[in-house]
């Protein structure tokens, strides 16, 4: 469990197909009450350079799919395909942003990417572009032999974007990773976000428990309800460069709302 | 507070210490030996040879041997079983009461026993010593492996690593403020069994010294041999583990360092 991501390479004959979840399920015993379900047959799709939300209540199993798709949790049942062939996480190039940062105190900003680097195994020559090139992307080009405790909030979570950038994942897995920042900070992030994301071409899945944050950043996005179940794929369909004052993105925002009211709220 | 200011107030603090103790010798002194007496035994203490013609550093050497490979075995010992009892919720439930049982073995006992069971000689003291600190330490390491952050190791599984970089970039890391503090206690606590058993069972080292140095109402002397431990534990504090504490511990923010950004 411990090595689950040593081995972990491209295969590049599936690279730029779209990543397809079918009826995941996950359930944990509850000690002399049955089992909680967490994950309902759930069905997913990540295409190729997309731009996907999925958004549920706080508790519903989001980080539970996740983590099924990173590989930390195993699914009770379920495939993952792609280009028509099951996978496993260790086929898929992914990076993973938490909801908090999870730097290591202990080393400056430039050691913890240089530790995402010997984790998987990136050569030592690497290392010195590597952390330049994605501290600089994140706009911490000067921070590299600070301290993480030195930082605020925003500057950590943005060392964590350039720890999962800098093994240069194909998929970057977002867990609510705006969620405790106050909303300027979020804003800032969220458009630098946008920015990499067009301009590296990385796949994103974000999970999100705010409508508002989905609207702004997806292609599209997921719902699912609080027993674990996804009941709804919407397109956004609102042109880029997108604005947050946009009476547009109000509108989307409002309809998705009373879809997602109804289903959760019952 | 600066550090000439912090070394200022230290200074002062030795200096009044002095001057009470003189006063004191002078007003009691029949409870306090007095100050230049006490220097005088001092003196002797470190330039003549004492009992079975061994020089101060003889038995101060004595001392620490047996106080530090004791506190070697222990923390090794103590740091394992504190981490299984931390790690393991089985073996938490079954030998978690036996620590506390442990802990409230008087020392005294334990050295007297150690004495029945392997008589008046310095491998009692070997035995005796690390049986008394061992709980203390794996008492610390528990309480730190309990709080070892779940989410770095499922941060560090995603990217990887192996169980190399899990121990020493994750694991090490959050244990060495208790390793340290650890190791404190360890060496405040095993210094006096030290002592205790050097007093009753043995006849070199300090505590036989002091021992001795009772047996004949020499106040004097035995201030002086507590000046000489103590010091040199002050030594090892300053000089040793509090500097390297610094250095382990530099990422952490401090009053002064602190430098928020954004």
């Amino acid at each position: 469990m411990m090595m689950a991501a040593e081995e972990r390479s491209v295969s590049s004959e599936t690279t730029g197909e779209t990543l397809e979840l079918r009826d995941i399920v996950k359930h944990y015993p509850r000690p002399g009450q049955g089992r909680i379900q967490v994950l309902d047959e759930v069905d997913l799709d990540v295409e190729s350079g997309a731009f996907v939300s999925l958004l549920g209540p706080s508790g519903c199993g989001k980080t539970t799919l996740m983590n099924v798709i990173s590989g930390l949790v195993e699914p009770t049942e379920g495939t993952m395909r792609r280009g028509g062939r099951d996978v496993t996480p260790n086929d898929l190039s992914l990076g993973y942003i938490f909801q908090e940062p999870r730097l290591l105190d202990w080393k400056t900003v430039a050691g913890n990417i240089e530790f995402a680097l010997e984790a998987r195994d990136v050569p030592e020559s690497e290392w010195d572009e590597r952390v330049t090139r994605y501290l600089e992307m994140v706009n911490l080009d000067t921070e590299g032999d600070n301290y993480p405790t030195r930082l605020s909030g925003g500057m950590k979570q943005r060392v964590a974007i350039a720890r999962a950038l800098a093994i240069e994942p194909e998929i970057i897995l977002m867990d609510e990773p705006f969620s405790s920042l106050d909303e300027i900070t979020a804003r800032d992030l969220r458009q630098e976000l946008l920015d990499i994301w067009q301009r590296e071409q990385k796949t994103i899945l974000f999970v999100t428990h705010d409508i508002n944050e989905a609207v702004f950043l997806s292609d599209y996005l997921y719902m699912m309800n609080s027993n674990g179940k996804m009941f709804a794929r919407r397109n956004i369909g609102i042109d880029r460069p997108r604005q947050y004052d946009d009476p547009e993105i109000a509108q989307r925002e409002a309809e998705l709302y009373r879809e997602f009211h109804e289903h959760v709220v019952e | 507070m600066n550090r000439t200011q912090r070394f200022g107030y230290g200074v002062a603090s030795i200096a009044t210490l002095l001057a009470i103790w003189y006063a004191g010798g002078i007003t009691y002194p029949e409870v306090l030996p007095g100050l230049p007496e006490t220097v005088d035994s001092l003196v002797t203490v470190l330039t003549t040879p004492g009992p079975y013609d061994h020089m101060f550093y003889f038995h101060v050497w004595k001392t620490i041997e047996m106080l530090f490979a004791s506190l070697i075995v222990s923390m090794i010992l103590g740091t394992l079983l504190g981490i299984a009892l931390g790690r393991s919720e089985t073996l938490e439930s079954t030998i978690s009461t036996w620590i506390y049982a442990w802990l409230a073995i008087p020392s005294l006992v334990i050295v007297f026993i150690s004495a029945i069971w392997i008589g008046f000689n310095a491998s009692s003291g070997f035995f005796a010593v690390p049986v008394v600190i061992t709980p203390f330490v794996a008492l610390n390491m528990w309480e730190g492996a309990r709080n070892l952050d779940s989410d770095l190791a499922e941060m560090a599984e995603f990217f990887g690593a192996d169980r190399v970089q899990m121990f020493t970039d994750i694991i090490v890391p959050q244990l060495a403020p208790f390793l340290f503090a650890s190791f404190r206690s360890a060496l405040s606590i095993g210094w006096k069994i030290t002592l205790l058993v050097e007093a009753f069972l043995l006849t070199r080292g300090v505590g036989f010294m002091f021992r001795r140095y009772f047996d004949q109402y020499d106040l004097p002397t035995m201030m002086s041999w507590l000046i000489i431990f103590v010091v040199f534990l002050i030594v090892v504090e300053y000089g040793v583990l509090a500097p390297l504490h610094e250095r382990v511990m530099r990422w952490r923010p401090d009053a002064e360092g602190v430098r928020v950004t954004e």
